[in-house]
């Protein structure tokens, strides 16, 4: 009987050949490493923030300390509650808007069959994506002004009798903010969907199209499946950032009117932490953010392992 | 099976993370040299917390440039771009510096933060017109904690008062083309106006084939809410002090938000919607498109102060229709209300100046700003050159003697290539209600010649019409208020008092446009459940605080 560590002794001993093996490739990942130690780990030391009355610009020991006190304020506060809401739908919003549209339009380009056209329906889907929110929202802020091109449309279509509001009315902003990042971002979430249907193997089509099945089997039965694996890794992916429901767009098309819907954790931050001054309590908000995001990461990877499907880690 | 599996994954996480795109970060600022010699060249940085300006090397500007030759410096001057309160935080948070800061608002967050040095042996060792412009005012200057001066207010008044001939501060402006038709009317109170406004609009109901608009506010704007806000106390009699109303007799300070002032102002807009002559973009739309409504000539009202729309009536007078441009009126609740638009003379000590704790070389800052102090740089950065942008007639008084040279100041272009633009505030100066000491207005605006010379043909139809000389001759002289402004109160970061303000204004950002678009008969409802909102936060506790300041200052203590 060989000793009880002798497996774990050979496991270590394939690791270190294997790394001596492969020096190159661990020598090309050092310096990510370092660049993720420096950007990605050393910012946390700041999370001290969160538990003293941060004053900038003095050192650490001249910091005051004061224990969970800026996380009892932000629970304490009715509007954390509502700008969580809101955070929480409109990043769901994205997610499930974002994916669905991007999928679709990847499975109905993936079709076409006549390139010049297919060129140009990507082209022009992906565009928007590289203006800036600034000149995007004051796109849809001229689009959906009383007299604007939508009211316009809908009044002589008889649908309506005076000009909508539509930025005045709070019910309204999700709607509007669903449709503004997808008109800005679905070409863009197409590619990589592109990118992997060309990964699979055009033999499955040919054997499926003599079986005789439809373009629309062949969709389902195929190319979804095709995809399933990115589409599981990045659903995961982007469970980690279900409160990062985006900064600009909400503060660019927010007014008073819509405020209820509109505000999310971030501009919460911005007015009560950045604008005050009051760092510690926008940290609190921040580390509150990534806690949440953390479970939700862990979640979604432990669902996709039951399943059995691809994952992330 | 395995395989492709992993390859697309990792495909996935590839591309992902090349579309996450990467983060930047530039700083570029190394130390140039100083040699020995007085005037050795160096260049600055300057950042400005107010908007709106190209960010430009002061030696392209004949002004920078005249400075620089005196000096041997050059100012590399930046403008706030999007939200002052942001860029401070980061700012502060990053401890990135420029070598001088104008503040604007966010003086109280960096004198917290300990960014700006003190001035005080500077101004003794190297500051001669510094203290012959500011002595009288350095009292009120000290920082309350240490009694050290950290900044330069721009609004140490020197001489006699020069009050503006023009409106370049709160007013409820009418479209010239309504006075006109009604053959010019006078009108005082706020149904008048409203009244004339729609009398007009009746009988135009469209400009250029767009529909009329009575009146637009710029309430969509987070930091401009107080457009819509401040009315309400000018119309009831009292200058802009901000979120409150301060008793004449009393010193007591009283937040404007849910007094009657506030109700009976909003009352007659949710009035004047129903009527149909609001615009409810005012509560949407972002400054671009108001100044934009306002400059293509459908809008016949709006409350504004001048220098928020400085481009837009700049824009107007070039385009030469005086009917589409605008005029001012002391508009109040009542007949017996005594109007109070003009600012008293005031000192306002935290939209100022100073050096920060990354200057490189203070002592040639001080040097510089204490150049510009003197009397002949003064001049230079408000009337300029003589016999180019300005000239003096036989009894010494400035004027303009020609076209070019009112355009030199007035046309933006050249304004900005002279640098008027970029010296004519955010730099240590007289106040503006300043008398230079051969008696000509520190501001060319003040200059009562500038000013009548200035008059177009609309002009002066308009002041002949109510027999007066100058607009401002419209308006009622300021009382005194030795605490004006109590906006310039400031509050401490993340206090009570601050977050009184933030959620008030939060609460008022939502319930003024609701109350006013909605239907006139649910109005007391609506206000009613304000009123309950505004009763949970602690007014009193901010009343009381503003009071203690304001009663400070009466007493002499800034």
């Amino acid at each position: 009987m060989p000793p009880a560590s002798s497996p774990k002794g050979t496991r270590a001993h394939s690791f270190f050949k294997r790394l001596v093996q492969q020096r190159t490739l661990a020598w090309m990942c050092i310096p990510f490493v370092i660049w993720a130690f420096i950007f990605k780990y050393l910012p946390l030391w700041g999370w001290t923030m969160a538990f003293q009355n941060f004053k900038p610009a003095r050192s650490f020991s001249d910091q005051q300390w004061v224990g969970w006190q800026h996380y009892s304020t932000l629970f304490e506060d009715n509007t954390f509650y509502r700008v969580l809401r809101n955070t929480l739908v409109m990043s769901s919003i994205k997610l499930v808007l974002g994916f669905v549209t991007a999928i679709t339009l990847a499975l109905l380009l993936n079709e076409l069959k006549n390139v010049i056209f297919k060129r140009f329906v990507q082209t022009v889907s992906y565009l928007p994506h590289f203006i800036s929110w600034v000149v995007a929202s004051s796109i849809v802020l001229t689009v959906l002004s009383p007299d604007g091109i939508i009211n316009l449309l809908l009044m002589k279509l008889h649908l309506i009798d005076s000009p909508v509001l539509w930025m005045g009315k709070g019910e309204y902003f999700w709607g509007i903010l669903g449709a503004t990042e997808v008109w800005k971002d679905v070409g863009w979430n197409t590619i990589i969907y592109l990118a992997a249907i060309t990964a699979i193997d055009p033999a499955q089509y040919e054997a499926a199209e003599i079986d005789g099945a439809s373009r629309f089997k062949r969709m389902l039965y195929i190319t979804l499946p095709g995809l399933k694996p990115v589409i599981v890794i990045l659903l995961i992916m982007n469970m980690g950032s279900i409160l990062e429901s985006g900064f600009e767009p909400q503060y660019l098309l927010g007014n008073g009117m819509n405020m209820d819907y509109s505000e999310n954790l971030d501009i919460f931050v911005l007015k009560y932490g950045l604008g005050m001054g009051n760092f510690s309590l926008g940290t609190a908000a921040g580390i509150f953010k990534t806690v949440v995001s953390f479970i939700f990461l862990f979640s979604a990877n432990y669902i996709a392992k039951k399943m059995g499907e691809s994952r992330l880690f | 099976m395995l395989k492709p599996k992993f390859r697309t994954a990792g495909l996935a996480v590839v591309l992902t993370a090349l579309l996450a795109g990467c983060s930047q970060n530039s700083s570029s600022s190394a130390p140039s040299a100083t040699g020995d010699d007085e005037n050795s060249p160096v260049t600055f940085s300057y950042y400005m917390f107010s908007p709106g300006k190209k960010d430009v090397l002061a030696s392209e500007t004949t002004i920078g440039k005249a400075l620089q030759e005196q000096t041997g410096v050059d100012w590399k001057m930046e403008y706030l771009v999007g939200d002052s309160a942001t860029k401070a935080g980061v700012m502060i948070a990053s401890g990135d510096y420029p070598d001088v800061i104008s503040s604007s608002g966010e003086m109280s967050k960096l004198l917290d933060a300990g960014a700006y040095i003190p001035l005080d042996d500077l101004i003794e060792e190297y500051g001669p017109n510094i203290k012959r412009v500011y002595g009288p005012y350095f009292d009120k200057m000290k920082n309350a904690e240490d009694g050290k001066i950290y900044a330069l207010p721009y609004t140490a008044n020197q001489g006699e008062y020069s009050g503006s001939p023009n409106v370049g501060g709160g007013a409820f402006w009418i479209q010239r083309s309504v006075l006109k038709e009604f053959d010019y009317p006078k009108i005082t109170t706020l149904d008048e106006y409203f009244d004339l406004i729609q009398d007009y609009k009746e009988k135009h109901p469209t400009v250029d084939g767009a529909d009329t608009i009575g009146f637009v506010s710029l309430a969509g704007v987070a930091n401009n809410f107080f457009t819509l806000q401040n009315p309400a106390m000018h119309l009831a009699g009292y200058p802009n002090d901000g979120s409150v109303m301060v008793d004449m007799t009393t010193h007591e300070a009283k937040v404007v938000a849910g007094t009657d002032a506030q109700k009976k102002w909003i009352q007659k807009l949710n009035e004047i919607n129903a009527q149909g002559m609001l615009d409810p973009e005012s509560f949407t739309m972002n400054k671009d498109q108001y100044l934009a409504k306002l400059t293509s000539g459908r809008v016949l009202g709006y409350f504004n102060y001048g220098w928020q729309i400085g481009d837009a009536s700049k824009n107007l007078l070039s385009a030469g229709i005086d009917e589409k441009r605008y005029a001012p009126l002391p508009i109040v609740f009542d007949e017996g209300i005594k109007d109070q638009y003009v600012d008293p003379p005031g000192f306002v000590n935290n939209y100022a100046t100073g050096i920060s704790v990354n200057a490189k070389d203070p002592v040639r800052i001080i040097k510089y700003f204490d150049n510009l102090l003197k009397e002949e740089n003064q001049v230079l950065v408000q009337w300029g050159i003589k016999d180019e942008t300005y000239s003096v007639d036989e009894k010494g008084r400035f004027y303009y003697a020609n076209e070019d040279q009112r355009k030199a100041h007035d046309d933006l272009e050249l304004s900005r290539k002279f640098g008027f633009t970029y010296f004519g505030t955010d730099w240590p100066k007289y106040g503006g209600e300043s008398t230079l000491t051969d008696g000509n207005a520190y501001s060319p605006g003040n200059q009562p010649e500038v000013a009548a010379a200035s008059y177009t043909e609309g002009d002066k139809k308009f002041l002949e019409a109510y027999g007066i000389q100058t607009f401002s001759e419209l308006f009622n002289k300021p009382e005194e208020r030795p605490w004006f402004p109590a906006w310039s109160i400031a509050l401490e970061q993340g206090s009570p008092e601050q977050i009184f303000t933030t959620k008030s204004d939060d609460l008022q950002r939502k319930y003024l446009p609701e109350m006013i678009l909605g239907a006139p008969s649910n109005f007391d409802k609506l206000w009613d459940a304000y009123m309950a909102e505004l009763n949970k936060l602690d007014k009193a506790g901010y009343e009381a605080t503003i009071t203690n300041v304001v009663k400070d200052r009466v007493a002499g203590k800034w």
